[in-house]
C-alpha cells in the first residue's frame, strides 16, 4: 500500500504524451459539435415540422444513450456495412480517431443545441418586441438581438458541457485509441500499480477541468459586462 | 435482425443487471448526495472541505478512470488486507458490480450534492418562518414545509441525475460486468454482426431513458400542481 | 404636406381581436389625424394595449381594417415592415438592448433598417439623445441608468427612425414615482413639436395638458372619446365617472 514516488515520476511524462490526442479530440469535436449544434437549434425552432422532427429525434436518441454505446455502433458497428465501407466516409470511420471525432460530435450536438435552445427561451420577449417595432427583419432580431443574449444566458451550461466532453474523450481509449487514459490503462496493465497511475492521472484531468473553468469564467465575466454594474 | 434471435434472453438478463445496478446506484447517490449536501451546509469548516473536495474530485474525473480505480484499487486494497490474514492467498477478487454500482453513485451524487445544496437554499425564508408563526414544531416544518418544497425544486436536476446513472452503468461493461454491453461482445463473437447487437443495446437504454423521462414528466406535474392552480 | 392638418394617419375600422375564445378588442373605431395627441385610459384589461400594440401590428387583429399612412395592414410581410418604419413604439418595460451600449441601441435600426451609414447614424443617435437630455450616458450599458433615464433612452431609439406616429404604451408606470416627471417633461416637449401620439397612460395631469382627445376604454370597448376638458368635467358613461372617481381620489 506505500505509493511508489518513481513509478509516478516514470509515468507522469508517458502519460502526457496522449494529451495531444485528448485536446485533438476535444477541440475537434467542440468545434464540429457547436456547428451540429447550431444546426440543430435552427432545424427545431423552424417551425417546419419536417425539419424540426429529425433534430428532435436525433436530440432525443443521442441524449438518451450511453456515449459509449455510441462510439461502439460507429467504431465496430458500421463497417458491418458493405456501403460504409465502399462510401467516401470509410477513410474517417476507419480509423479509431475518426470514429472517437464523429461520436463525441453527434453526442456533444445533441446537448449543446439543447443548451443553446434553453439560451435563446431565455432571451426577454420584450427586447425582440423593441426590435420589431423598430423594423427590424426577423433574421436581423436573430443575428443581432438573440444571439448575443441567449450566448450568454447559454455560457455556464456550456462550460459544464464542455468539461463533460473532455471526460468524455477519456472513453476514446475503449476503441484502441492511446489517449492518456489509453496509455495509462496499458501502463497499469504492465506494472498493476493502479493507485499510483490512474490517481495522477485523475490530477491531470482535473487541472485540465480547473483551466476550462477558468477560461469559461473569463469569457462570461466579459459578456455579463453590461448585466450589473 | 434475424441474428438477434437466440439472444433475447441474454439481453432480457443483460437489462436487469443494467436495473439492478441503476436502483442500488440510486440508493447509494442520494445518500451521498444528502451528505455531502448537508457537510456542505454545516458550521463544521473540516466537513465543508471534504465535501467541497469531494465534489471537485468526481466532477473533475473521467468516470472511466474512476470506476477503473475503484475496481483494481479495491481488489488490491482487499488482497492485501486478506494476506495480512492468510498469506497463501493471491489475489482477492472484487466483483465487477459492486466496484462499478460504488462508482457511479459516488460520481453523480457529487452532482447531488449541488443539487440538494441549491434545493435546500432555493426555499424562500418566508414560507418557513410563516410555518414557525403558526405554530409549527421545528420537525413539523422540516417535514410539512422543507421537504415537499426542496423536492420541488431538486426534481428537475434530479432527473437528469438519474439518466447520467443509467447511462453510466454501460461503463461498467469495461470491468467485465455482464450487462447488455457484455451480452452484445458476446453475441458479436459467434454472429459476426456488431451493427444489430449494439443497436439492440443502444434501444434497451433508449428505453430506460424513456421510462426515467416520463417518469420524472410526471412527478413534475404532479410536483407542480400547487402552482399551476394559481395561474 | 400642407394639408397635413387634416389628413388621417391612423384609422381602424370595425377592429375585432381574440386571444382564444377570450375577446379583447371589440368593434373598434378610431380616427386619428396628423398631429392629434391621444390619451387611452381605462381599468387593467381594458384592451388599451392590445389597441395600440394591434397598431405595429405586434399583435395581429382579427377583423376590421387598420390603415396606417395610406397602407393597410395586412399579413404582407412588406407592408407590416412599411407600417412599422412610420410608428414608433415606447414600451413599459422600456424594452433596451441589454448587451449593447446606449449609442448602439439607437444607432442598429437606424443601419439595419434603414441603411444609413455608421458617421450619420450615430450622428442621429446623438442629437436625440442631447434632446432628451441624456448625451453623457452614451457610452454606458441599460443597466447602468435609472428607469427614468432608460425610458428617455428608449424614446430617443423611437425618435431615430423619424417616425410620423408613436405610441407609448403605459410608458411612466414601471418607473418609481421621482422618475415620472422627467420621462413626461421630454413627452410633452414632443407634442409641442407637433408628433402624432397614442399614449396609454394614467397621467391624469398630462391628458389634461396634452391630449387633444381622451379615449376611454372598457372590456375592449372605446366607452367613450372627448376633449380633456369635456372628458374630466362631464364624463357621459357610468363605466367612465366610476373610473375617474377612482382613479382621481387616489
Amino acid at each position: 500500500m506505500i505509493f511508489d514516488l518513481s513509478l509516478i515520476a516514470d509515468s507522469i511524462p508517458k502519460m502526457l504524451a496522449g494529451i495531444g490526442i485528448t485536446f485533438q479530440l476535444m477541440a475537434l469535436s467542440a468545434f464540429l459539435g457547436l456547428i451540429l449544434a447550431v444546426i440543430l437549434l435552427l432545424m427545431r425552432i423552424s417551425g417546419k415540422w419536417y425539419l424540426s422532427w429529425p433534430a428532435q429525434v436525433h436530440i432525443y436518441v443521442f441524449r438518451g444513450t450511453p456515449i459509449l454505446v455510441q462510439i461502439f455502433i460507429i467504431y465496430y458497428g458500421f463497417p458491418q456495412f458493405e456501403f460504409i465501407r465502399e462510401s467516401i466516409f470509410w477513410p474517417i470511420l476507419r480509423e479509431p480517431f475518426g470514429c472517437a471525432v464523429v461520436a463525441l460530435s453527434l453526442n456533444t450536438g445533441a446537448y449543446v443545441s439543447e443548451i443553446l435552445r434553453g439560451g435563446v427561451l431565455g432571451v426577454d420577449r420584450g427586447v425582440l418586441e423593441a426590435g420589431s417595432a423598430l423594423g427590424l427583419s426577423a433574421r436581423h432580431k436573430f443575428i443581432y438581438l438573440t444571439t448575443p443574449i441567449a450566448a450568454r444566458l447559454a455560457l455556464p451550461a456550456y462550460s459544464n458541457d464542455f468539461i463533460s466532453l473532455m471526460k468524455a474523450t477519456s472513453l476514446a481509449s475503449t476503441i484502441t485509441l492511446m489517449d492518456m487514459t489509453g496509455i495509462a490503462r496499458t501502463i497499469v496493465a504492465q506494472t498493476f500499480a493502479p493507485y499510483e497511475i490512474f490517481i495522477s492521472l485523475a490530477i491531470i484531468y482535473m487541472v485540465l477541468t480547473w483551466g476550462i473553468q477558468k477560461t469559461f469564467g473569463r469569457i462570461e465575466k466579459y459578456l455579463s459586462r453590461y448585466v450589473k454594474p | 435482425m434475424d441474428a438477434v434471435t437466440g439472444w433475447w434472453d441474454d439481453y432480457f438478463w443483460g437489462s436487469m443487471v443494467v436495473l439492478q445496478v441503476f436502483i442500488f446506484s440510486l440508493l447509494l447517490m442520494v445518500l451521498f448526495g444528502l451528505i455531502g449536501a448537508a457537510a456542505k451546509l454545516s458550521d463544521n469548516r473540516v466537513a465543508q472541505k471534504i465535501s467541497a473536495a469531494y465534489t471537485v474530485i468526481f466532477r473533475g474525473t473521467p468516470e472511466i478512470l474512476v470506476i477503473l480505480l475503484l475496481y483494481f484499487g479495491s481488489a488490491i486494497f482487499l488482497t492485501s488486507v486478506a494476506q495480512v490474514f492468510n498469506p497463501e492467498i493471491k489475489f482477492v477478487d472484487v466483483p465487477p458490480m459492486w466496484a462499478g454500482t460504488f462508482a457511479i453513485a459516488l460520481i453523480v451524487g457529487s452532482y447531488a450534492t449541488e443539487t440538494f445544496r441549491g434545493a435546500f437554499l432555493g426555499v424562500k425564508p418566508g414560507s418557513i418562518e410563516a410555518a414557525r408563526a403558526l405554530g409549527m414544531s421545528n420537525l413539523q416544518t422540516f417535514v410539512f414545509i422543507r421537504i415537499p418544497e426542496m423536492w420541488r425544486l431538486a426534481l428537475p436536476a434530479f432527473g437528469n441525475h438519474m439518466l447520467s446513472l443509467i447511462k453510466d452503468t454501460a461503463l461498467i461493461s469495461i470491468i467485465g460486468l455482464n450487462e447488455t454491453f457484455f451480452v452484445a461482445k458476446q453475441a458479436i463473437g459467434t454472429t459476426g454482426e456488431p451493427f444489430t447487437m449494439y443497436i439492440v443495446v443502444g434501444a434497451i437504454y433508449l428505453g430506460f431513458s424513456t421510462i426515467i423521462t416520463l417518469t420524472v414528466m410526471g412527478l413534475e406535474k404532479f410536483g407542480l400542481r400547487t402552482t399551476e392552480g394559481a395561474r | 404636406m400642407t394639408n397635413s392638418a387634416s389628413e388621417t394617419l391612423i384609422e381602424m375600422q370595425n377592429v375585432d381581436k381574440f386571444f382564444g375564445t377570450f375577446q379583447a378588442l371589440k368593434n373598434i373605431n378610431l380616427e386619428v389625424k396628423r398631429g392629434e395627441k391621444i390619451v387611452v385610459c381605462g381599468p387593467s384589461g381594458s384592451g388599451k394595449s392590445t389597441m395600440i400594440r394591434c397598431i405595429n401590428r405586434l399583435e395581429k387583429h382579427d377583423q376590421g381594417h387598420i390603415i396606417i399612412a395610406g397602407k393597410e395592414l395586412t399579413d404582407d410581410v412588406k407592408d407590416i415592415d412599411a407600417v412599422r418604419r412610420e410608428v414608433g413604439m415606447v414600451f413599459q418595460s422600456f424594452n433596451l438592448f441589454p448587451h449593447m451600449t446606449i449609442v448602439k441601441n439607437l444607432m442598429l435600426a437606424q443601419r439595419l433598417v434603414r441603411k444609413i451609414n455608421k458617421v450619420e447614424a450615430r450622428e442621429t443617435a446623438m442629437h436625440f439623445l442631447e434632446r432628451v437630455k441624456i448625451a453623457e450616458q452614451a457610452e454606458k450599458y441599460p443597466v447602468q441608468l435609472s428607469g427614468g433615464q432608460q425610458q428617455r433612452v428608449a424614446i430617443a431609439r423611437a425618435l431615430c427612425m423619424k417616425p410620423e406616429i408613436i405610441l407609448f404604451d403605459e410608458p411612466t408606470s414601471a418607473l418609481d414615482p421621482e422618475m415620472i416627471n422627467e420621462v413626461l417633461e421630454v413627452m410633452t416637449d414632443l407634442a409641442k413639436e407637433g408628433m402624432t401620439m397614442i399614449c396609454v397612460t394614467h397621467e391624469m395631469g398630462f391628458a389634461r395638458s396634452v391630449a387633444d382627445r381622451v379615449i376611454f376604454m372598457d372590456a375592449g370597448e372605446i366607452v367613450e372619446e372627448a376633449e380633456p376638458e369635456e372628458f374630466f368635467k362631464n364624463p357621459r358613461n357610468e363605466r367612465t365617472k366610476k373610473f375617474l372617481s377612482q382613479i382621481l381620489t387616489h
